[in-house]
């Protein structure tokens, strides 16, 4: 479902320094795949991240996703794909710390203008999933670091993507949090999400229900 | 027009207004006082060319002046006869006035000579007429405005007032009442007495004048008319009601466009720099923007909401700044910037200025406010939209 | 050289339309030459987040010039307070050589602006953006129209002497007048009439059959037969007076504005019409275009026909 076909990324700092990112990457998820990106800082998986969700585009190579070659979308069609079929899941959450969890979770659909009633059912349906129902207004600075994380993972899933990334998502939390976490990746998993995740937190390495560890070193993969 | 208008924009828009309190804060402030100082200066004169409109009215409407060298100089008044003449001229006045410079508070006083028994070519005179008995402005005797009253008892002078004849002679006259007007704007530094004593004062011939003035039967007449004066008087200038209404106009829109001009170019000056401030913008702002970018906004989207910033924050400063300035202005009767434009006059005028709003005013502030904001943030807007979100995210 | 509040406005926008246009100007040669959406360098992601600031500064421009348009015609009408002999618009624009060729500048870019916006929606929507490059080349001609009406605009403000007696439209929009304009009161007025409404029934005709590049170039008549016909025939109907023919006239209060209506649904009408025959675009929108294009222009005929019909039936007689 998600091919990087002969990737490359570079870099360009400035004049003299070029960095990098990524060199001559292959990677293949199919669709339903739980796939956990290992590596340290650095070594270039969030790159590779940003350019499953269109963030960023490659210097070389292609990025089909669903038999669409979203590397060549021009920027206005790159993140129409990623709002209709991404979900991303940052370190240290995102959210907008003076906005309440409702407004933060809506905050993908913003641009749609959509009817009210329809923004109240997706809403609803999400709070209930993630358990956040009974802080909906409460504004995000006041909840505790779970909650916070649940309405991070209820934001990623407003807009019913296919695909769920997650970037270092464990990075901020402790152990029973993650754990949290973890439990939380694996119901999405059995609700058919494909999800690829980056993180070096040993917590996530030999579990099964994750498909495949790939390592990242450098801007190189090692199976 | 939903289409057009994203209203949960719109509130995430007002939101991040409200989530940079202080700095927009200071924006609307600036801006708001901006845009009462120019509302202000077009209220005022708006209302200023109202009344001069309305006093123009009260104005003859052909005066005649002889022209020596290009100066204005005494006139015969036995010209007056050959002008009766002409079809269409009712009626003609010689009027003897001037003004009188009183060294020792250095103001002008407006001295008018009149004559019992002609008809008068002003209601304010025909009236002046009607209350006082001639004797308090004929015989050594003057009658005068508040304006004129207040300025002469400041010199001490109570009953009487000493004129300084061209020759250095004195000629004592007596204070024989006080009058109020019309329009305060006009009567305010007037001296009424007789025409011989006005000529006296001034040193002018008994057989001359100091213009004509002119009435014609039918107004639409006059341009026909005041031709042909001219082409009877080659050495006159002719003025008409319709002259000096067009000239009040240039005046006025003169003294505005001046103000306006160096209005804007402090109003671009103060945008640049507080673009150039606010756009070397903060790592959390960036990296809003890059959370945005990443949950499915477009570049176009994050425009549109940065469009929808700049046109909230100028139109409530444009609100602020009309509505301020019609209080200050109408309400309080513009204190300070009054003086600016009322007059040269040192002799304190107390007249109100009448409420007038007129839509083109309203216009022609917001055209020289809100989309002067709005284009000084798009180069600002642009960049923070273009921003490489998972740059910004690292 | 009149220096009016109004007037200063009017330069001062200009100026900021100049400084960002050319900004804009020099954006879209180096993108039509440049662009290349094929290629991942690191030009072309510049060039690509340029065509966002061009695109964004023609919207701001466009956005401002419309209202700034009534705004113009305002100030004419002001002005023509202080001309001697003016009593509308029509004695301000003929006050000076520039006055109607501003006039027509002004009125041609607005129909440019308005097609290089549609171009742009189109654009956007296509993923392989295949209308960049010739928007952007548009916009490089556009420019120079509009350049050329900032010019001409200061031009003619400047020149205008407040000493300087002008015509009133009474003289200019006659037969006798000495300008070009006389020519078109020696046609007969059935002979326009026959054309205007001729050419409206063609135009509906080609709707049905929807043949798109007739009716845009029946919009194109449409706009000369309506002009014409409103200056000779039904404008005396809308003053009640056979000979004033002034379209100037209409925008003043003492017509309850009605200029205003009449001007802008014609141009609406006939600019959506336009476009059904320049756009390379899909089956639903050149739809969408000639069903809004045959609204204005059918609320167009019907309300400047009234005036004559009413007025016979108030009076009995035709003027």
């Amino acid at each position: 479902m998600i091919e990087l076909k002969n990737i490359n990324k570079i870099y360009e700092v400035n004049e003299q320094h070029r960095v990098e990112a990524l060199k001559n990457i292959d990677l293949t998820v199919k669709q339903g795949e739980v796939v956990v990106l290992k590596g340290a800082s650095g070594s270039g998986k969030s790159t590779i991240l940003s350019l499953i969700a269109g963030l960023s585009k490659p210097t070389s190579g292609e990025v089909v996703v669903d038999s669409k070659k979203i590397s060549k979308l021009p920027d206005n069609f790159a993140t129409i794909y990623r709002r209709e079929n991404i979900g991303f899941i940052f370190q240290k959450y995102n959210l907008i710390p003076t906005l309440s969890v409702s407004d933060n979770i809506l905050l993908p659909l913003v641009p749609l203008n959509l009817d009210t009633k329809e923004l109240d059912t997706k809403l609803n349906s999400v709070l209930e999933m993630f358990n956040i129902a009974h802080k909906k207004d409460s504004i995000v600075k006041n909840l505790s670091g779970g909650e916070q994380q649940r309405v991070a993972i209820a934001r990623a899933n407003i807009n019913e993507p296919k695909i769920i990334i997650a970037d270092e998502p464990t990075a901020n939390l402790d152990k029973e949090l993650s754990l949290d976490f973890i439990e939380q990746v694996n119901g999405l998993k059995k609700s058919g999400k494909t999800i690829v995740i980056a993180t070096h937190d040993p917590l996530f390495f030999n579990l099964d229900f994750v498909d495949r560890e790939i390592g990242v070193d450098n801007g190189e993969i090692n199976l | 027009m939903k289409q057009y208008i994203n209203l949960y924009l719109l509130e995430f828009a007002i939101n991040s207004i409200l989530r940079k309190k202080s700095k927009n804060f200071f924006i609307v402030t600036i801006f708001t006082i901006l845009t009462f100082l120019l509302t202000s200066v077009f209220f005022i004169t708006n209302s200023i060319k109202y009344e001069l409109n309305s006093t123009v009215e009260s104005l003859p409407q052909i005066i005649v002046q002889k022209l020596k060298a290009g100066r204005h100089y005494d006139i015969e008044v036995d010209r007056l006869d050959s002008i009766l003449g002409i079809t269409g001229v009712t009626d003609g006045v010689a009027r003897v006035w001037g003004y009188y410079y009183f060294k020792n508070l250095g103001v002008n006083f407006s001295v008018i000579g009149i004559d019992e028994y002609e008809e008068q070519y002003k209601d304010t005179l025909s009236k002046i007429v009607e209350k006082f008995d001639s004797s308090k402005y004929s015989e050594d005797s003057m009658v005068v405005g508040q304006g004129v009253k207040d300025v002469m008892e400041r010199s001490y002078y109570n009953d009487y007032f000493n004129f300084i004849k061209p020759d250095g002679s004195l000629k004592k006259v007596k204070l024989g009442g006080v009058f109020d007007a019309q329009t305060s704007l006009e009567s305010n530094d007037v001296i009424v007495l007789s025409k011989d004593m006005a000529r006296e004062i001034f040193e002018i011939d008994e057989n001359k004048a100091t213009d004509l003035v002119i009435k014609v039967a039918n107004p639409k007449e006059i341009p026909t008319v005041a031709s042909k004066i001219r082409l009877m008087f080659p050495d006159t200038r002719v003025i008409t009601k319709d002259d000096l209404k067009i000239s009040y106009q240039n005046i006025f829109d003169y003294k505005s466009g001046i103000f306006l001009a160096l209005f804007v170019v402090s109003l671009f000056t103060f945008f640049i720099v507080v673009y150039d401030k606010a756009s070397g913008l903060s790592s959390e702002e960036k990296k809003e923007i890059g959370i945005l970018k990443a949950v499915g906004w477009t570049i176009d989207d994050v425009l549109k909401e940065k469009f929808y910033e700049a046109f909230i924050i100028s139109f409530i400063a444009y609100i602020l700044g009309v509505g301020i300035s019609l209080v200050y202005v109408y309400f309080f009767q513009a204190p300070l910037l009054q003086d600016i434009f009322v007059g040269y006059s040192q002799l304190k005028t107390t007249f109100e200025l009448p409420f007038i709003l007129d839509i083109q005013t309203l216009f022609l502030v917001f055209f020289l406010s809100v989309p002067i904001y709005i284009f000084a943030t798009i180069i600002p807007a642009w960049r923070v939209a273009t921003l490489e979100a998972d740059e910004v995210m690292r | 050289m009149i220096l009016s509040p109004e007037v200063l406005t009017i330069f001062i926008l200009n100026l900021i339309f100049a400084l960002f246009g050319t900004i804009a100007f020099y954006l879209s040669v180096k993108i039509y030459f440049g662009w290349d959406l094929e290629s991942s360098s690191k030009k072309q992601y510049k060039l690509e987040k340029q065509s966002f600031l061009t695109a964004t500064i023609i919207k701001y421009i466009f956005a401002i010039k419309v209202p700034l348009f009534l705004f113009f015609v305002f100030t004419i009408d002001k002005i023509s307070n202080v001309l001697t002999g003016a009593m509308c618009g029509a004695g301000v624009i003929d006050a000076t050589s520039y006055g109607i060729y501003l006039l027509i500048l002004k009125i041609i870019n607005l129909y440019l602006f308005a097609y290089w916006l549609v171009l742009h929606s189109q654009d956007m929507k296509d993923e392989k953006q295949r209308f960049t490059k010739v928007k952007f080349g548009f916009f490089s001609i556009i420019f120079l129209l509009f350049i050329s009406e900032l010019i001409i605009e200061s031009l003619m403000f400047g020149a205008i002497d407040v000493d300087k007696m002008v015509s009133c439209c009474g003289t200019i929009y006659s037969a006798t007048s000495s300008s070009y304009i006389s020519t078109i009161f020696q046609v007969k007025s059935y002979i326009l009439l026959a054309s205007f409404y001729g050419v409206f029934l063609l135009m509906i005709l080609s709707y049905i059959f929807k043949n798109k590049y007739l009716y845009a170039f029946l919009n194109m008549l449409f706009i000369f037969s309506s002009l014409v016909s409103l200056i000779v025939f039904f404008g005396t109907y809308i003053y009640e007076l056979p000979t004033h023919h002034c379209p100037f006239c209409l925008l003043q209060k003492d017509y309850y504005y009605i200029g205003y209506l009449l001007y802008t649904t014609l141009f609406l009408g006939t600019f959506y019409g336009l476009i059904t025959g320049f756009l390379p675009s899909s089956k639903t929108i050149v739809k969408n275009n000639f069903n809004k294009s045959l609204f204005f222009n059918i609320v167009y005929v019907v309300i400047i026909s009234l005036y004559p019909i009413v007025y016979f039936l108030k009076n009995g007689v035709w003027l």
